[in-house]
């Protein structure tokens, strides 16, 4: 029972935090939205502070890191609402090394780490919604590997991307492939988010496909769980810099002759906001804490662990517009920027009813963290 | 980081747990489980058994005679006492006065009075709130006067839990009207034997005496009686408070209750609704966060390293959490919580039962516990410090 970060992880998190204040801030990242809502430059420099190798083995020329130092950088990117796709690349870093044949290891991890290619998840389907199991997207065997045919839905930064994973139904089976965006058959209608980032749709047709696992499902539910985690601890960091210039805010903010801050009504909301923050905390901590646990056991925590943050995601972006009041409805001021992205982040990877419909279908007799 | 509890501590664990089946008994074990009526012979048994072991006062220093348990020893005694069906402990003497005489009382006053309080001897009541002072308790009037080696006391407490069995009663007491209302209050000690002293229960919405009024009328207390320094009275009860910290979130009585949540729904017939079945996941999840934010606290009181001022929060969230537990057990008995029979409330009851005899107390227990968000500091008064902490 431990919950202090060691000196090397609070080291990590200075550089990150360093960079996101002074590399990443808000006018810059006004910039990279209107320009469509990806950096490659500002990725690169998140390639250059090693993070996009975080969970790449050393020996593969990555940092070899586990789920408390990727938090750790998830909560100080979320903390900037940083838009550049950082939770995909953790995925395909475990998930390739995980469990791609050595060759395509030995092709993409180096490219990875260095920031050359971005390998984002492209899961999401019409029918499927967050339901991981159901895929209609198919992969046959061809001539040199396989052909892949699908729609992808909401694919981020899907067509500035290099490489996609697509889980796809191979001989009845779901499967886990790789697939290049300038491959022959793939297309890609690029789009804005409203968290000001950048996704598109991504078409597959008979389009060539190197195997990742036959094990489709295992791989993708890992995936997804990292990104759970990962989504969870830049929510975490997301709210704590909400409440930070919602109280700031409320304490210089005049109104009827004294700062808003004196009110009673005000001060029990802030309160209530300081609940879910803490409590979000807390099961994010518990998330990456159980990332590494057995599946069963990982997929439950992981959707206790959303469902909890999709309800303090919603409660503290949703009253840190109305206590800023006008202001806080206006594109100019950065608080409307932090409710979108937390909007965001509630419907990725599962909204809060998917994860409670997985909380009550998993519910056992006894509950609680260890149970 | 590390969510694990270390080879020691689940050796400890499982060392509490098989002392705990050994020891507590049965017929205690079932009215917990099944919220019947818990009788003062019950709870004095328990801490009778515990006493003996020298682990009623669990949380107390080696040097007075506890065990000298750290944060997270302290955690998983009070857990498997929970998950066991122990009662809880009558925190008043061992849990709250205890810690200000072990600080401020003198070597004499704590030779006295800590050997009764850790055997479970002696029962111990809270003199706190008045009819005027409730949230605000730094305006109690209750007063004390000096007259050479006593003090007259003359006032009115309320809302004394369980004190018609009191034999002891630590009070805030006014010695002085100077300064800010802080500054003229006193911690008194009082034999609730003494000449003057009227207890009267006050009959609670649950139709249950839980609570009472307690009258002082020209009660003669010997000076020696006297806690620390006149007037300095509300410093100790700020440090009593302070030791109520993960206490009060009372986590894990409810991994407890979720568990019988679980049961009574079951065999009521709604948890195959996913409507009732989604509730109980919500908190669910609920109770898991409330834990992960205890052991939170729980590691950061161990390694020293971080203060965590999240009191306030725990406070609100785990009456919440009580709150609701009692609401769905309430809900899950649906019409069958309607009966009001007293006598099915009591083990051993042969009469018939309306439904099945879990639904007897439902409804009763959860009139009882809307206390929960009032004493103990009301919520309102939590989310003022919580928000004074984040706010300045």
């Amino acid at each position: 029972m431990d919950f202090d970060f060691s000196d090397d992880q609070e080291q990590l998190r200075d550089a990150v935090r360093k960079w996101v204040d002074k590399g990443y801030a808000f006018e810059r990242r006004r910039s990279i939205e209107q320009a469509g809502g990806f950096s490659r430059e500002a990725y690169a420099e998140l390639a250059e502070l090693g993070l996009c190798g975080l969970y790449v083995p050393d020996d593969q020329g990555g940092m070899g890191m586990g789920p408390v130092e990727g938090m750790v950088v998830m909560e100080e990117l979320g903390r900037g609402i940083v838009l550049e796709p950082l939770a995909q690349t953790l995925i395909a870093g475990a998930v390739l090394s995980g469990y791609a044949p050595d060759a395509v290891k030995a092709s993409w991890l180096p490219r990875i780490v260095g920031g050359e290619a971005l390998v984002v998840l492209a899961h999401q389907e019409r029918a499927a919604r967050y339901r991981l199991e159901i895929c209609d997207a198919k992969s046959t065997p061809a001539p040199a590997g396989w052909a892949l045919t699908a729609i992808k839905s909401v694919v981020p930064a899907g067509d500035m991307a290099d490489a996609f994973l697509v889980p796809a139904i191979a001989d009845g089976k779901l499967a886990l492939f790789l697939v290049e965006r300038t491959a022959s058959g793939v297309s890609t209608r690029g789009y804005g988010t409203q968290d000001g980032g950048r996704a598109a749709e991504v078409t597959f047709q008979n389009a060539p496909a190197t195997l990742i696992t036959l094990d489709g499902l295992t791989a993708l539910e890992y995936a997804v769980d990292i990104g759970i985690a990962a989504t969870c601890a830049e929510a975490v960091g997301a709210m704590d810099q909400t409440l930070s210039i919602t109280t700031e805010y409320m304490n210089t903010r005049k109104q009827f002759g004294v700062a808003i801050s004196s009110f009673q009504a005000l001060r029990h909301r802030v309160a209530d906001m300081k609940m879910q923050l803490e409590l979000a905390r807390s099961m994010s901590y518990y998330a990456s804490l159980k990332l590494n646990a057995p599946a069963k056991e990982r997929r439950a925590a992981m959707a206790r662990a959303k469902y909890q943050l999709g309800i303090s995601m919603r409660f503290v972006g949703q009253q840190a517009v109305q206590l800023h009041g006008g202001i806080g409805v206006t594109d100019e001021y950065i608080v409307s920027h932090y409710f979108r992205r937390l909007t965001q982040m509630e419907l990725t990877f599962g909204d809060t009813l998917h994860h409670l419909g997985e909380v009550s279908s998993r519910m056992q007799d006894t509950a609680g963290v260890f149970a | 980081m590390d969510l694990a509890f270390t080879p020691e501590e689940q050796k400890f664990r499982e060392d509490i747990r098989a002392w705990v089946q050994a020891n507590l008994p049965t017929d205690i074990s079932h009215k917990v489980h099944n919220s019947l009526h818990l009788s003062r012979d019950d709870m004095q048994r328990w801490a009778r058994i515990l006493g003996k072991k020298g682990w009623l006062g669990h949380a107390w220093p080696k040097q007075f005679g506890g065990p000298g348990w750290n944060s997270v020893q302290k955690h998983l005694f009070e857990e498997e006492c929970a998950l066991a069906g122990a009662p809880r402990v009558v925190p008043f003497g061992p849990v709250m006065v205890a810690p200000v005489i072990m600080t401020f009382g003198s070597p004499e006053q704590q030779a006295r009075f800590l050997p009764g309080i850790g055997s479970g001897e002696v029962w111990w009541s809270q003199g706190y709130s008045e009819p005027g002072s409730g949230s605000d308790l730094a305006s109690v009037k209750t007063k004390a006067e000096r007259q050479g080696n006593t003090y007259l006391v003359n006032g009115q407490k309320t809302w004394t839990t369980l004190g018609q069995y009191g034999e002891w009663i630590f009070c805030l007491v006014r010695t002085s009207n100077e300064g800010k209302p802080q500054t003229g209050i006193s911690f008194l000690l009082i034999d609730m034997k003494s000449p003057g002293v009227t207890v009267r229960p006050i009959v609670l919405l649950d139709g249950g005496a839980e609570v009472n009024e307690v009258w002082f009328d020209n009660v003669v207390v010997p000076a020696e009686n006297l806690i620390g320094e006149e007037n300095k009275g509300w410093t100790y009860a700020k440090h009593l408070l302070s030791h109520e910290r993960t206490n009060i979130a009372d986590v894990n009585r409810a991994k407890r209750e979720l568990e019988r949540l679980k049961r009574i729904a079951k065999l009521e017939g709604v948890y195959a609704d996913t409507r009732f079945r989604d509730e109980i996941a919500k908190l669910e999840v609920d109770v898991v966060a409330l834990e992960m934010m205890v052991l939170r606290v729980l590691a950061a009181e161990k390694s020293g390293k971080q203060s965590l001022d999240v009191a306030g929060l725990l406070k609100i969230r785990g009456s919440e959490i009580q709150q609701r537990y009692t609401e769905l057990m309430m809900l899950a008995a649906g019409p069958y919580a309607v009966p009001l029979i007293r006598e099915a409330m009591e083990a051993g009851w042969q009469g018939d039962h309306v439904g099945a005899a879990h639904c007897a107390p439902l409804a009763s227990t959860y009139f009882n516990m809307r206390k929960t968000t009032i004493y103990g500091g009301s919520n309102e008064v939590q989310r003022n410090i919580v928000a004074q902490t984040v706010l300045g």
